[in-house]
């Protein structure tokens, strides 16, 4: 969700399949996509391909740019864990918005959807900007 | 005093965390937080892990981790799944485990597990190296139970009320280990109001840093 409205935000055309899914070759709309999906996947399976992504990758964004992207790796690695060891649902505004994608994208699949199901769907707050997408 | 970098916050970040994992927490001491950093690492190559990643259901392959000195055999199975295998989890699965242990500590060990995951992962990305686990810290767990917390539809109890995001009260019910997970998620992700900013001045755009998520939460097959 937050990737498309950032795409959004920043005039990008973002395709999200190709963003999630790694049998899909291209850069999904992003700068320098290639090298991040890249760098992702060979960290997110420990492959021994990662040192020649992390090089590439650093060719394209830096040595800071490979930190933050590493960093997000980590980060969602552990935030996975939490969402889905705690059993959360997705908030209300979330479940209504992103249910067209969800089921396209073939999230609906996922274990984890049986949490969400029965979960409100009436935003809980007034919000704007990215508060509302968790409101 | 200059404003520090990312890679400075970062590494303030990490040692906060890594230290958090082997200290006292909430519930559980430092040598039985230690031990589950040490088995939700271990988990990345457990025979019986392995199996049941393969399996088309994980229940569908026999056996259990047994206990040791540090963790019970219901806590080894609690850091053992979550660490290998998330996007499999089950309320049934979670409510057999919070039975025998407790909701807040099996909080507590879903919190040690996916700080250790998001402290391995990045060490492996940026280095691809272990880091280093550091010795026992002896004291006693913190043992508060917050007044605040109550069912909003998740596995655990979270705090109630607000206008805070699921995601952000995951943890809630062990503060102690809230505090290092939510310094982790602000250092290496969100950074504070910098989260509400789609136009952010990073190294990495927000669409770059959205873009490698969306394939980590993928090949991890979260649905939130």
């Amino acid at each position: 969700m937050l990737l498309r409205a950032s795409g959004e935000k920043n005039g990008l055309d973002v395709d999200l399949e190709v963003a999630m899914d790694a049998t899909r070759d291209g850069d999904a709309g992003v700068p320098d996509g290639v090298e991040l999906l890249a760098f992702a996947s060979a960290a997110n399976h420990r492959s021994a391909e990662l040192a020649g992504a992390r090089d590439r990758l650093r060719l394209a964004v830096g040595d800071e740019g490979v930190l933050e992207a590493a960093a997000t790796v980590a980060i969602f690695n552990g935030l996975v864990r939490v969402a889905d060891g705690t059993g959360i649902q997705l908030d209300p505004s979330m479940l209504t918005g992103t249910a067209e994608d969800r089921d396209r994208l073939g999230i609906e699949q996922f274990a984890g959807a049986a949490n969400s199901a029965g979960a409100p769907t009436e935003a809980r707050h007034e919000a704007s900007g990215v508060s509302a997408l968790f409101a | 005093m200059e404003p520090r970098s990312p890679a400075e916050r970062i590494a303030g970040a990490v040692a906060v965390a890594a230290d958090s994992l082997v200290g006292p927490g909430d519930w559980l001491d430092g040598a039985q937080r230690r031990r589950a950093w040490v088995e939700a690492r271990d988990a990345r190559t457990n025979e019986l892990d392995n199996a049941r990643r393969q399996a088309i259901s994980p229940n569908a392959v026999a056996g259990g981790h047994e206990g040791n000195d540090e963790l019970a055999a219901a806590a080894m199975e609690v850091v053992h799944r979550v660490a290998s295998d998330p996007g499999r989890l089950s309320r049934s699965w979670a409510d057999s485990m919070i039975e025998v242990l407790g909701d807040a500590v099996y909080t507590e060990l879903v919190g040690i597990t996916a700080t250790a995951a998001a402290l391995d992962m990045f060490a492996w990305a940026t280095s691809g190296a272990d880091l280093e686990i550091g010795a026992a810290v002896a004291g006693k767990a913190a043992q508060v139970r917050p007044d605040d917390v109550g069912d909003i539809g998740a596995w655990v109890p979270q705090t109630i009320g607000g206008v805070r995001a699921n995601v952000s009260r995951s943890l809630s019910l062990v503060p102690a280990t809230n505090i290092a997970w939510i310094g982790l998620v602000d250092a290496l992700y969100s950074r504070g109001a910098d989260f509400v900013d789609l136009s952010w001045t990073r190294a990495l755009s927000r669409p770059q840093v959205e873009l490698v998520a969306a394939r980590t939460t993928a090949e991890l097959e979260c649905f939130y």
